[in-house]
Order: C-alpha cells, then sequence, then structure tokens
C-alpha cells in the first residue's frame, strides 16, 4: 500500500475507542527492543551495517506475512517527505527518532495500523503493537507473535544474566515496555494526580504526558508504562499495568462519581463552554484545543453531552496536532496561522457532525 | 491566566524583571514570550538526563584513587571500540559486545535503574527460550501437584509427577526427545 494511506486518514484503528473501558483507556501499547547478533547498535553502526539489517528484517517480515496472516507496507524513511514524517509520528506509527534518523532506516506498518515494525530506530528492531481500549494481553499475544517469527530467522543479541541486549541500558532484560494511555480529567480536575503519579512511581512504573517523556499531560491524558525490564518477568510486568491500570480506573470512575454528585451544574456548564469554544472559536492554540476537547470528551462519557459522536474527539485529538493541519492545509503554517485553521477544521468537524445528525432526525 | 502580551493564549512563562531594584513579574505565553525575549533559553530543557544520572551513580560508586578509576574508565570494547566513560556519557551501548566488556561495572547501573535487579528472568530466544519455556512448564506442573495431594487425587498426582520428570528427561538431553527412556 502507498504511504498516502496511512497518511491521509486520521483515525488509526487504535483510535476507535473499542475495547474495554474504552471511555477511560484510549490505547494500549506494547513495544518489544531487539537486536541482532553481529552488528553494531544503531548509535554506533555504519551505513553499510544499516543498510544490511533493514534488508534482512524487512525482508523476513514480509516472507512472514502469510504466516502472521498480516499484510505489510514497507517504508524506507529516507523516501518519505519531511512532513509526511511527521504525520506518521503524530500517529504514533513512528518515533521521533527514526524520523529525525540520518542512517537507513524503514518502517513497516500494517493495513490496519495496529502493528509497526522500525528498522534501526534506536535499537535494530522495535516491535510495536497499538490497540484500542484496556487489551494489554491482546496486545501482547500480537507482538510476540512477531517477536517469535523474527526470532526465527534471526540471530537475537541475547545474554543469560542480562536478557535481551538494547542500545539503552532502561530497556535491557525483556526490552518489553507496556504501556496504556488514559484520560483522566476527573482526577485532574479534583487534582489527585501528584499523589497517584508519586504512589505509582514507587510500584517500578512510569506516569507521563501523551507525548512521551518530559511532556506535560496535554488533555488530561496520561500513559501508565512500566520503567523495569530486567529482573521481572513479561507475565508480572503485564499483570502489574493491568493491576495498577484498572485501579486508577476505578479511581477516576469515583472522582467522577463525585463530581457529578456535588457540583453537577458547574461541571455541565464547564463542559458545554468547551463545547461552545470547539463549536465557534475562530484561534485555537493546541493546549486549549486539548483541554476543550477533553471536557467534551468527559461530557460524552458522563451521558451531559449526548449529540457528539466518540469517534470524532479521538480523531481531532489526532488531526489538531502540527504536522497534520500542514498536510491537511497543503501547505506550510506558521504558528498563528495553524491556531487558525485548527479552529477551523475542529468547527467545521463539530458542525459537520450537526448536521449529520438533524439531517438524520428530519428524514426520520 | 492569559498572556499579558496577546491576550489569547494562557500565560506559561513567568519572566522577572528588575527596575531599579523593584522586581516585577510579567506572565507570557510561550510564543510571546519567545519573541520578548529570545535570550530566555533555559525553561524547556530536560531537567536531568539519562547519561548525567549514569554518570553521578558510577562515580558514587567509584571510591578508589583517582589513577585507579581512570584506569577504569579506559576499559574499552573491542568491537565497536566504546570505551565505558562514553557508555556512561552518552546513555547507550555501542553494540551487544558492550555488556560484555562491561560486565562487571553494570550490576551497579542496572540496580539503579531496575529497582534493584540484575538479572534477567524473562523470556529468551531460540533454543535457550524453549528451554526456559519447559522449565516453566515444570515449574507449573509442580504447583499442580502439590494441589492435587492437597487435595488427596494421588491418581492426578502421580500423572503429573511422570509429565514433569519426562519434561526433566527432555531438558538434559537437550530438547532431544528421541533418547527418552
Amino acid at each position: 500500500m502507498s504511504i498516502e494511506h496511512f497518511l491521509d486518514n486520521s483515525i488509526s484503528s487504535w483510535m476507535a475507542g473499542e475495547g474495554k473501558h474504552s471511555d477511560i483507556v484510549m490505547s494500549t501499547r506494547i513495544r518489544l527492543a531487539r537486536n541482532l547478533n553481529g552488528y553494531r547498535f544503531p548509535l554506533a553502526f555504519t551505513e553499510d551495517e544499516a543498510h544490511k539489517i533493514d534488508q534482512s528484517v524487512s525482508a523476513t517480515l514480509l516472507d512472514a506475512s502469510d504466516e502472521l496472516h498480516m499484510q505489510f507496507s514497507s517504508f524506507h524513511i529516507k523516501d518519505v517527505s519531511e512532513l509526511s514524517r511527521q504525520v506518521l509520528v503524530e500517529k504514533h506509527l513512528i518515533s521521533p527518532k527514526l524520523a529525525n534518523s540520518p542512517m537507513t532506516g524503514s518502517v513497516l506498518l500494517s493495513n490496519d495500523e495496529s502493528v509497526s515494525v522500525m528498522v534501526n530506530e534506536e535499537d535494530h528492531i522495535r516491535i510495536q503493537c497499538l490497540f484500542s481500549g484496556l487489551q494489554i494481553q491482546e496486545a501482547y499475544a500480537q507482538a510476540d507473535e512477531l517477536d517469535r517469527v523474527l526470532d526465527k530467522e534471526l540471530p537475537y543479541a541475547f545474554d543469560e544474566q542480562f536478557g535481551y541486549l538494547t542500545s539503552c541500558p532502561t530497556n535491557t532484560g525483556t526490552g518489553l515496555r507496556a504501556s496504556v494511555m488514559m484520560h483522566l480529567p476527573a482526577l485532574t480536575m479534583t487534582k489527585q494526580m501528584n499523589r497517584i503519579v508519586t504512589i505509582i512511581s514507587r510500584l517500578g512504573m512510569v506516569v507521563r504526558g501523551i507525548y512521551g517523556e518530559g511532556s506535560e499531560a496535554l488533555g488530561n491524558v496520561y500513559q501508565v508504562s512500566n520503567q523495569t525490564t530486567l529482573g521481572k518477568s513479561e507475565e508480572d510486568i503485564l499483570a502489574d499495568l493491568q493491576s495498577i491500570t484498572e485501579q486508577i480506573i476505578q479511581k477516576e470512575r469515583e472522582a467522577r462519581d463525585a463530581l457529578l454528585k456535588h457540583s453537577a451544574n458547574t461541571l455541565e456548564d464547564r463542559l458545554y463552554r468547551s463545547l461552545g469554544t470547539l463549536s465557534f472559536a475562530r484561534i485555537m492554540a493546541t493546549d486549549e484545543a486539548a483541554r476543550c476537547l477533553s471536557d467534551v470528551r468527559l461530557g460524552i462519557d458522563m451521558g451531559l453531552i449526548e449529540d457528539v459522536d466518540m469517534s470524532i474527539l479521538n480523531e481531532c485529538m489526532v488531526f489538531m496536532q502540527p504536522g497534520f493541519l500542514q498536510k491537511y492545509a497543503g501547505t506550510s503554517l506558521n504558528t498563528s496561522e495553524r491556531d487558525m485553521f485548527r479552529a477551523k477544521l475542529l468547527r467545521e468537524r463539530l458542525q459537520k457532525e450537526e448536521k449529520q445528525k438533524t439531517k438524520g432526525e428530519e428524514s426520520e | 491566566m492569559i498572556c499579558e502580551n496577546c491576550k489569547q493564549r494562557p500565560a506559561k512563562v513567568t519572566v522577572t524583571q528588575v527596575h531599579n531594584g523593584e522586581h516585577f513579574e510579567r506572565h507570557y505565553c510561550e510564543v510571546c514570550a519567545n519573541s520578548l525575549h529570545p535570550f530566555y533559553v533555559e525553561y524547556k530543557q530536560d531537567p536531568l538526563s539519562l547519561h548525567q544520572l549514569l554518570s553521578n551513580w558510577f562515580s558514587q560508586t567509584e571510591q578508589q584513587p583517582m589513577q585507579h578509576k581512570q584506569q577504569k574508565n579506559m576499559i574499552v570494547c573491542d568491537e565497536c571500540g566504546w570505551s565505558i566513560q562514553r557508555f556512561l556519557d552518552e546513555g547507550k551501548f555501542g553494540c551487544a559486545n558492550c555488556y560484555n566488556s562491561f560486565r562487571p561495572q553494570l550490576p551497579n547501573v542496572f540496580k539503579r535503574l531496575h529497582n534493584g535487579n540484575t538479572k534477567h528472568i524473562g523470556k529468551a530466544p531460540g533454543a535457550l527460550g524453549e528451554k526456559i519455556a519447559i522449565k516453566k512448564r515444570i515449574e507449573a506442573i509442580r504447583s499442580q501437584m502439590k494441589d492435587a495431594i492437597d487435595t488427596e487425587s494421588f491418581e492426578e498426582a502421580a500423572k503429573l509427577r511422570d509429565e514433569a520428570r519426562d519434561l526433566e528427561n527432555q531438558l538434559s538431553t537437550g530438547g532431544d526427545q528421541t533418547d527418552v527412556n
């Protein structure tokens, strides 16, 4: 499939809003880091090594598509334009590191975008599975299957003491990073997040903002993932994440109930104001858009806002990012032009939704 | 709070100005702050990076005299040519063989990164992986066997014992099933 297939649509399968607890858990991601024996890691290798690794990993995966019941499209990063790379980053299909790598690297994408394998990112191989809602076991099973297929053909760098050898010592061992992306507006509003972040960090887990390390929680979206990869089996890592996620879900639901009980009017007012802003504003910066979308999403979840579809919000969260906006606009935009274009798109998207609704009602 | 300059975006940057001994606080959004105070660079820097932490931990644990320490930092991986100092500076390994070259020093690093753990206990690739998988199955069977004995289902327990024994034989013969017995 052409790269356009993966760029045109801002909705990936993980945004479908399906899966368990999908009102709170937006997506589950599993990532396995692997390296091949006989080649230096990407920080130290030569272009020649990069090229050979790219060839053998890509060929192995493309050959295994029948066994995996999965079609892959493979793209050399160098052949992808800068803006298209940014769009792939914003869809979480590749990392910024791969997008900016000067060496030969590739990404292999399954047609439904749930699987992406990066070649020559920080490690030779990065298997990533992105599922909608809370599906830790399902996503891991998928990643494990790909790992098995690659393991059959390629010599993995492994050490009995240290496990899978990775470029960064924070991934050594299982090379497994399991994470869930959660929308936690009620815990944020009731100022409980700081406490939760502290507790979680004591359990070998990390909480971050949506765009990874160091980023703030834009739009009340947090990413919870395991910190430890050494000395803990895959099963334990997954089970711990599952149980922590379930507890956070529980706390978020309690906080939502409490908000509804004690300040329903204030809450409803705030959520509808955000819907108003999204529907009518002319200038919209990223963080304001993220905040308003979070409010509207909460409104839908709690049944306070009824005539907006959830999947639209997931889509808006993605296309309001700079790369997507410029792709839609078909030209490069500076910050203030982006803020205006973002406002325009959000407005159009929400009004389109409204029109469809009223049309539907008329024809009934 | 909104930005004092554009009065549109939320204020995120506080600029403190000192004028005739008096302090003034100004609140700007990032965009305006950047255009009004182009020299202001610190606010988005990574507070502390991995390689900084690594270097600090490493120097803390190495309390030897300077000369000894320098020798230690001269350890070089013969595959990629990276020294242990380079590993600490970058916070990354150069190649898989670095793990071998720096093996004695690594537990100290891992202990801090992985909650005190220094040994992998998860899955393994290839033949080794199969071996580990068999070991795990034996453990599972053993615990089932214990349950069976506790509930006095001895026939069941005997069956499980045989099953575990078969698997153990498989392990000791390197997974080759033909010469069991």
